[in-house]
């Protein structure tokens, strides 16, 4: 299941459980329309996004990547955003010798209450990631076949 | 893994924009997917017998269902594959409601994108492991942290539950800031009069030991088993032999010591009993205005105790206590007005804190109960209230609402009335908050009947002008400028958090905001819940509020205690880390980065390893990514878990 | 080398008390060193120091745990020394260090580029700035600073920082190049440039993980992500897609830890110039947090901890 063509680009979000997934709910409740091209991966904790799971998806071909979590001090775990802010600040600046824009990742904070604040997050994110267009792709074997190569392997 | 998904319309709120049909069909190609349908209401209960007989018929061993947020219905959809026998976490959703249909009008894309998330949903199923909660012990004992009203109430209400209470206060007696009031409002009766007998019946209650004139050193354990350090502070009196008959307070020469209790009007005694009803009544000596122990000079206390309580040589010490849950009420501090420049930043002897005017107007206070104006004695003839100092204020970092200062500035009013008849009272002032029962009638009673005279506007500026004061501020219904010869100016002085909040916070493990206030686990759900298993919140350490609020949440919290030791063990959640011994390394990052001290180092034949206390994890996987090796995952959301839900959105 | 013997004389006195000490010997030509493990009091005449000794031997200390060991550190193999020590990888009463002012190591890559593919050396003399190869009965002369290592151009630390025995005097840093030449160059590239050389550069990755061999802050040993399952991140595959992601895993894994010693790219056999990736990482971990690995053994490394407000992150702007 490719992104349409020609009309989405592959925008991986990883989320918060607890605010930002929260404030992209309040954003559906509340039906601020957004665009369709982000897909989001739910963790517990902008803590546990190890900013390796970053690089991997955009090696993997996503053309932009996108952590949002709970405002620093508002963390439900406390200090998880603290450690989060460190790690992917580093990524953020570290992107750039592979060659891949900086644009393309992006971290932000959001919480639960913020729907609105998610919906400009996400079109911001999204109009940011078109104007920088289709992310260069590493040659290799055709996706499907590699795919099922690799769900055999796991 | 013989997978099934379940695809719902939600009525038209998902089917509207997203065609089901299509996405359950699609579903039916993807990796270990069996069975794959479209449903009309997925959480209805023939609903929910759907997906149990899904189960049973194509033996499933594991669910998707695609339908709203997993923050609505997780838990509805794990109790019903558990139903039919499966377990709880070999479950999984994918939203497409909230992040798909609702935020969306093309059917295309839509359609599209919620294909995507159940295939997601379905491969990060393939790596689910069944997970299984563990029973622990409890030890029915509660640590109450704060003797203000909230804490007393937690208190009573746990030690008549039957519950051992340990009450922790800070200062010498409890009471809090409401045994410093003179009366409250709305109903205008004495505040000691109805605080008094609940601290006796806490002094007397079989069930609490109160530990006062002491604070919480250290906290180590978690929900069920918390083990609790106390620092008892030194008084240099012992208060097993202390009956608080108060003659070394009559005999002690050193008459200059801060008057904490009475706001520093006035001053006291170095060996001091801050007020008749003080529980427990046992005296202290403020070391920093003793002459025996600054100058090693005096002990005249020590000669006339009758009971030979005196003891210059008493040092801090330590107790340990083992509770299973602990309430934190350590209330509020006011906020250090003198930032503010224009109201003479602390010059004018004449400018007091609503709190200091409490004191004045107390039968008990430094006063008698006469208002007096600190500079000279004299009688106020015009008193001046300035309402919201360091509430709804940006400049200077409170852009909150105290809540309260509005009710009080109304009862300081009538009460001044009630002291001196003659006196004129003028209220400056942002809005009037008072939304409370019987509050907005006593705010008029203030302005109608006692003749207060609101004014509806900031204060610019305070000038000396003679020996009184002239206060300067803008009337913005008239569109005038407005000015008032005060003898006496009150400032509603608005809430702080706690001066050790953020400390007591770090040890309990509990988040606060930027202003200092301990975060509730729900700003609606969970009010008196933190996210720290087993601690909870009572009163104005939680945010500012009135009398009434803080008894309910103490309350609250006792209920909330209760009710977790109404149970003999207690499950964990297994949503928890697990460190694999064989890849650990021993290197300690994640003990030195878990947030809750979660992982401890252990001995494995001669190696160091790590090993996760489940009971404390909370399951916020910070170790799990900080570990290099991949030694510590997170269940539910392990490496390998995500890393499929990657491969399912980006294949290149 | 100078203090050679007076560092053999240090070891004999220390050798009764230790299980093995390590430091270098003479390699297989005269071009190369080879690490020395001395175990008996003979072994420690074929102790030699100098240009050649380009190994970190900090490598070998994490297996070694639970022996007494004696270790031989150039300036930059101490700073490894000191990561594992903050990082509680090696005990400090286990291991005794020999430190000994360094003057630069060569770069076995530069000699063959200057030389082409040597084969068989008759010898080779180090005569103050020069080197003197023979080969095949001809002598060639390379100006040392040719040959020098680049990392000992912009070296900071060329005494040991951490050491039980110190021989010789200690000198001062003579400080080359400020800041990394390479690694602005590489930045003036355009962006698609980038990418297109590291497809490149990780299509010849050959999987043979020197690098990660020889690194001395690799010491997950037997559980390397790239040989796990559980967690998956790599395939076996030989896809650039793979062998890229082990160099980020590897450059992640550093971040903050690494000290530059530079093995990485010395053990690759493709010559793929990895260290310009960990070069990378150290210079916005230095912006950012004003924080160098293996300078503190009692040090906190920056992505282990946090301030609630950061000074140098703004990541509201965005």
């Amino acid at each position: 299941m490719p992104v349409l063509k020609g009309k989405e680009l592959r925008i991986v979000g990883f989320l918060c459980n607890w605010c930002s997934y929260g404030g992209a709910d309040t954003a559906g409740v509340g039906r601020f329309n957004q665009p369709t091209d982000l897909r989001i991966i739910r963790v517990p904790c902008s803590g546990r996004i190890d900013p390796l799971f970053i690089m991997k998806t955009l090696l993997n071909g996503a053309d932009g990547v996108l952590v949002s979590g709970c405002h620093p001090r508002d963390c439900h775990y406390a200090e998880g955003n603290f450690y989060a802010r460190r790690r992917l600040e580093v990524l953020h600046r570290f992107l750039p010798i592979l060659g891949i824009e900086p644009g393309r990742f992006e971290y932000t904070w959001v919480s639960a209450s913020e729907g609105q604040r998610w919906q400009q997050v996400v079109t911001r994110f999204t109009e940011q990631i078109h104007k920088l267009g289709p992310a260069p792709k590493i040659a290799g074997p055709a996706a499907s076949e590699t795919l099922r190569q690799m769900e055999a392997a796991l | 893994m013989k997978i099934g998904v379940f695809v719902c319309h939600c009525g038209s709120n998902i089917e509207g924009t997203v065609d089901t049909a299509a996405v359950a069909a699609a579903a039916r190609e993807f990796p270990g997917v069996a069975f794959a349908t479209d449903t009309m209401y997925t959480c209805s209960e023939p609903g929910q017998e759907e997906i149990v007989n899904a189960i049973k018929e194509h033996q499933l061993d594991g669910v998707v269902v695609a339908s709203c947020t997993p923050r609505m219905h997780e838990q509805t959809f794990r109790r019903t594959v558990e139903r039919a026998g499966l377990n709880r976490y070999l479950f999984e959703m994918a939203n497409i409601r909230e992040h798909v249909s609702w935020i969306g009008k093309d059917r295309e894309a839509n359609t599209n994108k919620a294909t995507e998330l159940v295939r997601m949903a379905a491969s990060k199923l393939l790596h689910n492991r069944p997970l299984l909660s563990k029973q622990f012990d409890i030890n029915k004992r509660v640590l109450i942290i704060g003797g203000g009203v909230a804490g007393i109430q937690a208190a009573l209400d746990c030690a008549e539950g039957g519950l051992e209470v340990i009450l922790v206060e800070k200062t010498t007696t409890i009471g809090g800031k409401m045994a410093k009031l003179d009366k409250t409002f709305p109903t205008v009766d004495c505040s000691c009069c109805i605080l008094g007998p609940r601290m006796v019946d806490v002094a007397q209650h079989p069930n609490i030991t109160l530990y006062a004139y002491s604070e919480i050193e250290e906290v180590s354990g978690y929900v069920g088993n918390f083990e609790v350090k106390v620092k008892k502070k030194a008084t240099y009196v012992d208060w097993d032999k202390c009956t608080g008959c108060g003659i070394c307070m009559t005999k002690c020469p050193s008459k200059k010591a801060t008057d904490f209790f009475n706001e520093g009007i006035g001053k006291t005694t170095a060996i001091n009993i801050p007020f008749p009803q003080a529980i427990p009544k046992k005296a202290k000596i403020d070391a920093n205005f003793c002459m025996k122990l600054q100058k090693g000079k005096c002990g005249i206390c020590a000669k006339v105790c009758p009971s030979g309580c005196i003891d210059f040589t008493q040092q801090d010490e330590f107790v340990t206590e083992k509770v299973g849950a602990i309430v934190a009420a350590t209330g509020f501090d006011l906020f250090d007005w003198t930032v503010y420049g224009e109201y003479g930043g602390g010059r004018y002897p004449d400018v007091i804190t609503s709190l200091q005017y409490e004191r004045m107007l107390s039968a008990s206070g430094p006063t008698g109960g006469h208002i007096k104006r600190p500079s000279d004695g004299k009688e106020p003839k015009n008193v001046v209230f300035i309402q919201c100092v360091g509430s709804r204020d940006k400049s200077v970092g409170r852009p909150y609402c105290t809540g309260f200062c509005c009710m009080y500035t109304a009862k300081q009013a009538i009460l001044t009335k009630d002291h001196l008849p003659e006196a004129q009272t003028y209220v400056f002032y942002m809005d009037i908050r008072a939304t409370g029962k019987n509050y907005d009638e006593f705010t008029r009673r203030a302005m109608e009947e006692y003749n207060a005279k609101y004014i509806r506007g900031r204060v610019s500026m305070i000038y000396p002008k003679g020996d009184s004061l002239l206060v300067r501020g803008a009337d913005t219904l008239m569109g005038t400028q407005v000015e008032v010869d005060a003898d006496l100016v009150v400032l509603a002085v608005g809430a702080d958090s706690s001066a050790g909040a953020a400390g007591l916070a770090e040890k309990l493990r509990i988040s606060y905001d930027s202003y200092g206030f301990y975060m509730e686990g729900h700003p609606k759900l969970k009010p008196v819940e933190t996210n720290t298993a087993g601690v909870y919140l009572a009163g104005c350490c939680q945010g500012p509020k009135d009398i009434p609020s803080s008894v309910a949440q103490g309350s609250a919290a006792a209920s909330k205690v209760l009710g977790l030791f109404s149970k003999d063990k207690l499950a964990s959640d297994p949503q928890v880390s697990v460190v694999d011994i064989k890849r650990c390394i021993g290197c300690g990052k994640c003990i030195k980065t878990c947030p809750f001290g979660a992982i401890k180092e252990i001995d494995f034949r001669g190696m160091k390893k790590a090993e996760v206390i489940e009971t404390v994890c909370q399951g916020c996987g910070i170790c799990t990514s900080t570990c290099p090796q991949g030694a510590a995952q997170l269940q539910h959301f392990t490496d390998n878990q995500i890393l499929s839900e990657v491969n399912a959105l980006c294949q290149f | 080398m100078k203090y050679q013997q007076e560092l053999k004389d240090s070891i004999r006195k220390a050798l009764p008390g230790l299980d093995v000490v390590i430091a270098w010997s003479a390699g297989y030509d005269p071009l190369h060193a080879t690490p020395h493990f001395i175990r008996r009091e003979e072994d420690i005449d074929r102790l030699e120091i100098g240009p050649f000794s380009v190994h970190n031997l900090a490598t070998y200390l994490p297996g070694l745990r639970g022996k007494k060991v004696g270790i031989v550190v150039k300036g930059c193999d101490s700073r490894s020394v000191i990561e594992l020590l903050q990082e509680n990888l090696i005990n400090r009463e286990e291991v005794t260090i020999f430190g000994f002012p360094c003057t630069g190591v060569v770069d076995q890559t530069k000699i063959r580029k200057a030389l082409g593919h040597t084969g068989k050396v008759d010898f080779c003399q180090i005569a103050s700035q020069t080197v003197v190869i023979g080969l095949g009965g001809e002598e060639h002369k390379l100006r040392l600073s040719k040959v020098l290592a680049d990392k000992c151009f912009s070296c900071q630390y060329p005494n040991a920082l951490i050491s039980d025995h110190f021989v010789g005097e200690k000198i001062s840093p003579s400080v080359q190049t400020e800041g990394d030449d390479d690694l602005e160059a590489f930045e003036k590239m355009p962006m698609d440039e980038r990418f297109a050389f590291w497809q490149k550069e990780m299509d010849r990755c050959i999987r043979c993980y020197a690098c990660r061999n020889a690194c001395p802050m690799c010491v997950c040993r037997d559980h390397c992500l790239a040989e796990s399952r559980d967690p998956h991140w790599l395939s076996q595959e030989d896809s650039v897609r793979d062998k890229w992601m082990f160099q980020l895993i590897h450059a992640y894994h550093l971040a903050g830890r690494c000290t530059e010693c530079g093995e990485c790219q010395r053990a690759c056999p493709m010559d793929i110039p990895l260290l310009l990736l960990k070069k990378k990482m150290n210079k916005e971990i230095k912006e950012l947090f004003q924080y160098e690995a293996g300078v503190d053994p009692e040090a906190t490394p920056p992505l282990l901890s946090f301030k609630m407000e950061e000074e140098n992150i703004n990541e509201r702007e965005w």
